[in-house]
C-alpha cells in the first residue's frame, strides 16, 4: 500500500454538497494523480489514492467513496480488474473511467466491465468536477469521443441471431442525443435542441450505458477489435 | 453464453485454441468464429466419428490444416501496457473447471456407446481396420498434442552427473506420452501391414509396404515438430526485427520528444507556442503509441488531418469523433475544405479554446458538424469583403451537390453543418 492512502472519517449523508463528495483517485503516474487533486481537490473531498490494483481495490473497499476516478490502464490487469474486484463485493460502487490512450477496445471493455462514464485526460477541471457529480448522482458520463465510439459500434445491420433486439438496439432518440454529445452538446444543450428536459437526457443516457453494458451484440466486441484506432 | 466469453476479441480467421480445448482445440477455435458453443462442435465430431471414424478423420484434417492461434502485434503502447500487465491478459489463460471434466467424461462415454453400438450392429469398419484406425488416431493425438503443449515449458539450467536426463524427468508426462503415442503407431503400421491383402506368401512386398506405411507414420508424427521448427527460425527473424524497432524508438524519441523540448525550454516565456508545441507533440506520440496507420484517403484522416493543420496554426484544441468512414472521393475531399474552412473561422474568430467535429459516414451520406461555444456573430453582418463563410463554405458545397447550414448566436456559439449524398 503506498503512503498516500491517507483515509479520513466516512462521512455518508445523502445528497451532500459538492464539496463533500467523496472520491478516491487510481491511476499509476503520481505526477497525474497530484494533476487531478490539484485540479479538483478545493471541489470535492479526496479521501485515498492508489496506484495498482490491489492497493485500488483495498482503498476502495475501505473508505467506499462517491466516486471512484480510474484510469483505464494499470497494474494488475487494467481498471476493468479494479471494477471486477470491487463489484464482487460492493456491486454500486460507481467509476469514472480517464485514459489518455484512446483505444476504442481499452474504453469500451472498462465501461462494459462497470464504470458509469469516461473521460478523456484532457478534460478541463470544472467539467471533470461536473462529470464527478454526475456518477456520484448515478448518471452516466459520455465524452463526445465515447459517444462516437457508441454509434460507431451500435451502427450497421443487426445480426438476425441477435438474442436480445431491446438490448442490441439504440433507439431513434437515444441516436439523437448521443449524435447531438458527439458533436459537442453538453447535457443541458442536448435537452435544450431537442425540447426535452435534463432529466430525461441523462435517462437516455443511462439506458445507452446500460445497453452497452448488457448487450451481447456481436458487433459491440468484434468492432472494438477490428479498429483499434480513436 | 457468458459476457466473459463475448468480452474475449473475437478472431477473424480460425485459429485452433490448444487452451481452451481438450486435445488441439479445433472445436473451441472453431466454436469462437463461429460464435456457438464448442460443445456443440464436439458433439458433431463425436457423431461422425461413431460411423467408421469418419470424424477422427475429418478433426486430424482439421488439426492438421488450421494454424495455431497467434497474437497479432499492437500499436507499441498498448502492447507495452499489455505485458506490464496494465490492459486486461484477453483469454488465453482459461484453465479447465470441474464441469469441464463433467463434460469431458459425459463425452467420452456418449462416444464410445456410440461407437460400440454402430460397431456391434455391423454398419462400422471391420473390427481389424477400426483397430488400426483407432492406433493410428490416439498415437498421432498424443504425439501433436504434446507439440502443442510441451512448448511452453522451458526448463532451468543445471549441472551435475545426470543433468541430461532431468528435461526427461522434468517432463515425464511429455516422454511417456510420446512413448505411448510412437507405441500406437507403430502398433498401427503393423497391423496395417499385416491386413494387407496381398495373398500368403508375398512376405517381401509385405515388408516394403510396412516399411513404406512406417515412413508415412513418422512424417505425420513429425509434421507439427517440423512446424515447429519453421515457426522458431520466423521467431528469430521477428526478434531481430524487435531489436531494429527498439532503434528506431530510439531515434523517434530523439527526433520528436527530445527536440520538442528543447524548444519549449526556448520559448518558455510565450505560452501560446509552448501549448501548441506539447500538443502537437502529444498529439504524434499518441498516434505512434496507440494508433494504427489511418490509410490517407479515407474521410476519417482528411479530417484528422485538417483539425491538426488548424491546431498547429492556432492556441485550439480540435476534437474529431468520426463514425463510420468512406473512401475521400474529389467532392467528399471538398466537403473536407469546407470543415476545414469552418474550423479555421472558428479558431480565428470564436475565441473559444475547443472546437468539436463530428462527422457520420453512412452507404449514401454523410454529415459533418463544426462546433464551438464561442462569441458567436450575425451572418448577415458579415461584411462583403471576408468571404470565407460565403464562398468557401456555402457556395462550394452548392457547387458540388451538397447544403451547408449555419447556426449561431452569442449565447450558444456557432454550429457549421455540412451535408452531402455521396
Amino acid at each position: 500500500m503506498s503512503e498516500n492512502d491517507t483515509a479520513l472519517p466516512e462521512t455518508t449523508s445523502p445528497g451532500r454538497a459538492p464539496q463533500q463528495r467523496r472520491v478516491v483517485i487510481v491511476d499509476d503516474h503520481a505526477m497525474f494523480r497530484s494533476g487531478v487533486r490539484h485540479d479538483i481537490g478545493p471541489f470535492v473531498t479526496i479521501v485515498a489514492e492508489a496506484e495498482d490494483v490491489p492497493s485500488a481495490v483495498d482503498a476502495i473497499t475501505r473508505t467506499l467513496p462517491d466516486v471512484v476516478l480510474l484510469d483505464v490502464h494499470l497494474p494488475g490487469g487494467g481498471g476493468a480488474e479494479v471494477i471486477k474486484q470491487v463489484h464482487a463485493t460492493h456491486p454500486d460502487q460507481r467509476f469514472l473511467a480517464l485514459s489518455v490512450s484512446d483505444a476504442a477496445e481499452d474504453v469500451i471493455g472498462v465501461i462494459r466491465a462497470g464504470a458509469r462514464g469516461y473521460v478523456t485526460k484532457s478534460i478541463s477541471a470544472p467539467e471533470l468536477v461536473e462529470a464527478v457529480g454526475r456518477v456520484a448522482e448515478g448518471d452516466a458520463v459520455f465524452s463526445p469521443r465515447l459517444a462516437g465510439f457508441v454509434l460507431d459500434a451500435f451502427s450497421g445491420a443487426i445480426d438476425l441471431a441477435s438474442i436480445d433486439e431491446d438490448l442490441d438496439r439504440l433507439s431513434p432518440r437515444e441516436r439523437e442525443v448521443l449524435r447531438l454529445i458527439a458533436r459537442g452538446y453538453a447535457y443541458k444543450e442536448v435537452a435544450k435542441e431537442l425540447f426535452i428536459s435534463i432529466k430525461t437526457v441523462e435517462t437516455h443516457v443511462s439506458s445507452v450505458l446500460r445497453k452497452l453494458q448488457l448487450s451481447n451484440r456481436h458487433q459491440l466486441t468484434r468492432w472494438a477489435t477490428d479498429r483499434k484506432l480513436v | 453464453m457468458t459476457l466473459d466469453r463475448l468480452d474475449a476479441p473475437a478472431p477473424r480467421l480460425v485459429v485452433r485454441l490448444p487452451d481452451q480445448g481438450w486435445l488441439g482445440g479445433v472445436c473451441a477455435g472453431i466454436a469462437a468464429y463461429l460464435g456457438v458453443s464448442p460443445l456443440f462442435l464436439r458433439l458433431i465430431f463425436i457423431v461422425l466419428a461413431s460411423w467408421r471414424l469418419t470424424g477422427v478423420l475429418a478433426y486430424v484434417l482439421v488439426w492438421l490444416i488450421v494454424p495455431l492461434m497467434s497474437d497479432a502485434p499492437d500499436a507499441p503502447g498498448l502492447d507495452a501496457h499489455r505485458r506490464a500487465g496494465l490492459r486486461p491478459q484477453g483469454a488465453a489463460a482459461q484453465a479447465h473447471g470441474p464441469g469441464d471434466w463433467g463434460q469431458l467424461i459425459a463425452l467420452a462415454l456418449f462416444g464410445s456407446g456410440l461407437v460400440w453400438i454402430v460397431q456391434r450392429s455391423g454398419l462400422g469398419l471391420p473390427t481389424n481396420w477400426f483397430l488400426v484406425g483407432v492406433l493410428a488416431s490416439g498415437g498421432l493425438a498424443l504425439v501433436w498434442w504434446q507439440a502443442d503443449h510441451a512448448s511452453a515449458k522451458d526448463l532451468k539450467a543445471s549441472d551435475g552427473p545426470f543433468a541430461w536426463l532431468l528435461p526427461l524427468l522434468a517432463n515425464w508426462t511429455t516422454a511417456l506420452a510420446l512413448g505411448v503415442g510412437l507405441l500406437a503407431g507403430a502398433s498401427a503400421v503393423v497391423l496395417t501391414a499385416m491386413l494387407l491383402p496381398l495373398g500368403e506368401g508375398a512376405v517381401a512386398s509385405r515388408t516394403l509396404a510396412a516399411i513404406g506405411l512406417a515412413l508415412v507414420g513418422l512424417a505425420a508424427l513429425a509434421a507439427p515438430w517440423l512446424l515447429r521448427v519453421r515457426r522458431a527460425l520466423v521467431q528469430a527473424r521477428e526478434a531481430r526485427i524487435v531489436s531494429d524497432a527498439r532503434a528506431d524508438m530510439a531515434a523517434h524519441l530523439h527526433d520528436s520528444v527530445l527536440q520538442t523540448l528543447a524548444l519549449i525550454q526556448k520559448q518558455a516565456y510565450e505560452p501560446h507556442e509552448v501549448t501548441r508545441l506539447a500538443r502537437r507533440q502529444e498529439r504524434e506520440l499518441r498516434t505512434w503509441l496507440y494508433g494504427t496507420e489511418v490509410p490517407m484517403a479515407t474521410l476519417k484522416a482528411a479530417l484528422a488531418d485538417a483539425a491538426q493543420d488548424i491546431e498547429d496554426d492556432f492556441p485550439v484544441n480540435v476534437e474529431v469523433v468520426v463514425v463510420g468512414d468512406a473512401e475521400l472521393t474529389p467532392q467528399l475531399a471538398e466537403l473536407v475544405k469546407a470543415a476545414r474552412e469552418a474550423m479555421l473561422n472558428a479558431a480565428k474568430h470564436s475565441g473559444a479554446p475547443l472546437v468539436d467535429v463530428y462527422a457520420e459516414a453512412d452507404a449514401d451520406h454523410v454529415e459533418v458538424f463544426v462546433r464551438d461555444r464561442g462569441r458567436g456573430f450575425d451572418p448577415a453582418a458579415v461584411p462583403e469583403d471576408r468571404l470565407g463563410i460565403d464562398k468557401s463554405i456555402v457556395e462550394r458545397m452548392r457547387r458540388h451537390g451538397g447544403t451547408a447550414r449555419l447556426r449561431s448566436s452569442a449565447a450558444t456559439g456557432t454550429e457549421v453543418t455540412l451535408e452531402m449524398t455521396r
